[in-house]
């Protein structure tokens, strides 16, 4: 199977950016993956409207909790 | 009356044990003596254990005969045998993390749920195996040996707890903490057919515990029974000085809400999803269990699994990925070629995600909880789906470093879990049968935030009118 072209370059701006060398095969095939990562990241950000507000999940969490 | 205590004392669960030494029946150093006889005879081919403090248990167990014979007052958990994942670090005592990198970490403090312990009495007898750094869903293990089974060697643990799972299991101790970012405590849980639990995101300490991923950790037991959970959970949850996230929300006693009572209870099923695809055992084992509770007068809907759990599960990864390669940024710049092959690759995708990915995730974390509470815990108290989908995976099917064809098999394992972790809210795991090839099957209850109670409650009823927990594998 052909490499997608999104891994050579993303191999070079993880050594820039991070300073991280590609450790192995499976590494390499990893960015492939990045692919459906990317794909599902783009389909659930169409459904979500970014908020304007600050939100936190801790106050979500105190807000939601059980009632007594 | 109580009932004479047993003579094989590896039998008894956290609770037996502890109470059993509170009530004069039986010293912490029989109950020490017995759990390291069974290790000595067993672990050899369960490979549970990365460390053995024999001495130090022996001596901590004279140390609770002694108070006890003086009258002086008892922790909750005195007497009862333990062990930890190896990556709750006790000062001055080597926490490798599952890792060579780790190898000869001496650990500089202890874990604040290691002192809570400590003061309830516990027997803490040592450290045990887990996935390198917490990092993958079987327990496989490339530096310290996978973790087996017991109920069959050819069979993955679950992980990333996989000794804590394991030797709860065999009766090596009576329970252990593990630790959960994706699933960690339920799926050896699961695998293994012991109880684990993780709280409320926050819920309890992480002072002195490796980290995995700041935002998804969350630090609980792996036990036999739900009511040991609820005694062991009651003594690690609450606000920690040394981890300014720990939650300030008050800790209910767990143990005095196990009534048995869950008439009323709203139990919601989400069909879709959860259940997409299970193997049949695994589907007809959580469908009798839905009947055990329904018998049990809980009320039990079906609805279908909201859209969002699509964004859940993708930003689910981009946490847990981005955070995972930060912490490990500098042996990923030195000495990647110590790590295992698919950790070290798991790592390094995580440097390719940009920042803007992390800050929605993050962001969106509050607002999805939200939703997912209203459309589906608005009229629910617990959520139910089987905890891992499949039947239990060997090891071989599941060896990723030997055959990269395994991946799929690999991250299924984990598929039912890892939402309850970006969600944050509280889920156990109790075993609820078995399959065609004897290996166990875990039904996953999860509750609102901070309900650990209510969860700890159901997983007893059920406990109450089944058996499936008191079974023992035969080593």
């Amino acid at each position: 199977m052909m490499e997608p072209d999104l891994v050579v370059p993303t191999m070079e701006a993880i050594r820039r950016w991070a300073g991280v060398s590609v450790p192995n095969a499976a590494a390499r095939q990893g960015l492939a993956d990045m692919k459906g990562m990317i794909a599902e990241i783009e389909a659930v950000r169409a459904a979500m409207v970014f908020e304007d507000e600050p939100s936190s999940f801790e106050a979500a969490l105190a807000a939601l909790k059980e009632a007594p | 009356m109580n009932a004479p205590v047993s003579s094989d004392l590896t039998q008894l669960s956290m609770t037996e044990s502890a109470d059993a030494f509170a009530r004069g029946d039986v010293t912490a150093e029989a109950l020490v003596k017995a759990s390291l006889a069974r290790i000595d005879a067993h672990d050899g081919k369960v490979n549970s254990v990365i460390r053995l403090d024999r001495d130090a248990a022996l001596e901590a167990a004279a140390a609770q005969d002694k108070a006890r014979a003086a009258g002086k007052p008892l922790g909750k958990l005195a007497g009862a045998p333990m062990m930890h994942k190896d990556m709750y670090y006790r000062a001055g005592k080597v926490s490798t993390c599952g890792s060579k990198i780790r190898r000869d970490f001496v650990a500089p403090t202890t874990a604040t749920v290691l002192e809570r312990l400590d003061a309830a009495g516990a027997i803490d007898m040592g450290t045990l195996n887990m996935a390198e750094f917490a990092q993958n869903p079987t327990g496989h293990n490339a530096h310290h040996g996978d973790c087996h089974n017991p109920w069959n060697l050819a069979y993955c643990t679950g992980g990333s707890s996989s000794g804590s799972g394991a030797g709860v299991a065999a009766r090596f101790f009576t329970a252990a903490l593990g630790s959960d970012t994706g699933g960690s405590i339920r799926l050896p849980a699961t695998i293994c057919g012991v109880t684990g639990i993780k709280g409320t995101q926050t819920r309890v300490s992480r002072a002195g515990v490796m980290p995995l991923s700041f935002s998804a950790d969350n630090v609980g037991p792996l036990t036999r029974t739900a009511r040991d959970a609820a005694r062991f959970m009651a003594v690690i949850a609450g606000h920690d000085p040394k981890d300014p996230t720990s939650s300030r929300e008050p800790v209910p006693d767990y143990e005095a809400a196990l009534t048995g009572d869950i008439k009323g209870k709203r139990v919601v099923v989400l069909e879709t999803t959860f259940l997409d695809g299970a193997d049949e055992p695994v589907a007809a084992a959580f469908e009798e269990s839905m009947k055990v509770l329904a018998a049990q007068g809980a009320v039990v809907t079906r609805i279908t699994a909201p859209e969002i759990m699509r964004a859940v599960n993708a930003y689910t990864a981009v946490v847990s990925r981005v955070e995972g390669a930060t912490i490990h940024g500098n042996w990923m710049r030195g000495r990647s070629e110590d790590y295992a092959i698919h950790l070290s690759a798991r790592l390094f995708g995580g440097y390719a995600i940009p920042g803007h990915y992390y800050v929605e995730a993050l962001s969106r974390r509050g607002p999805l909880l939200r939703r997912f509470v209203a459309e589906v815990m608005g009229s629910a108290d617990l959520v139910a789906t089987p905890t891992l989908k499949t039947r239990v995976p060997t090891l071989a099917e599941t060896d990723i470093d030997a055959d990269a064809a395994n991946w799929e098999r690999f991250m299924a394992v984990s598929y039912n879990t890892r939402p309850f972790n970006y969600l944050g809210l509280p889920t156990v795991s109790i075993p609820c049968g078995f399959d065609d090839r004897g290996l166990p099957i875990g039904l996953q209850l999860a509750g609102r935030p901070y309900a650990e109670g209510t969860v700890l409650q159901a997983a007893d009823a059920y406990q109450r009118v089944t058996d499936w927990h008191l079974r023992s594998p035969a080593l």
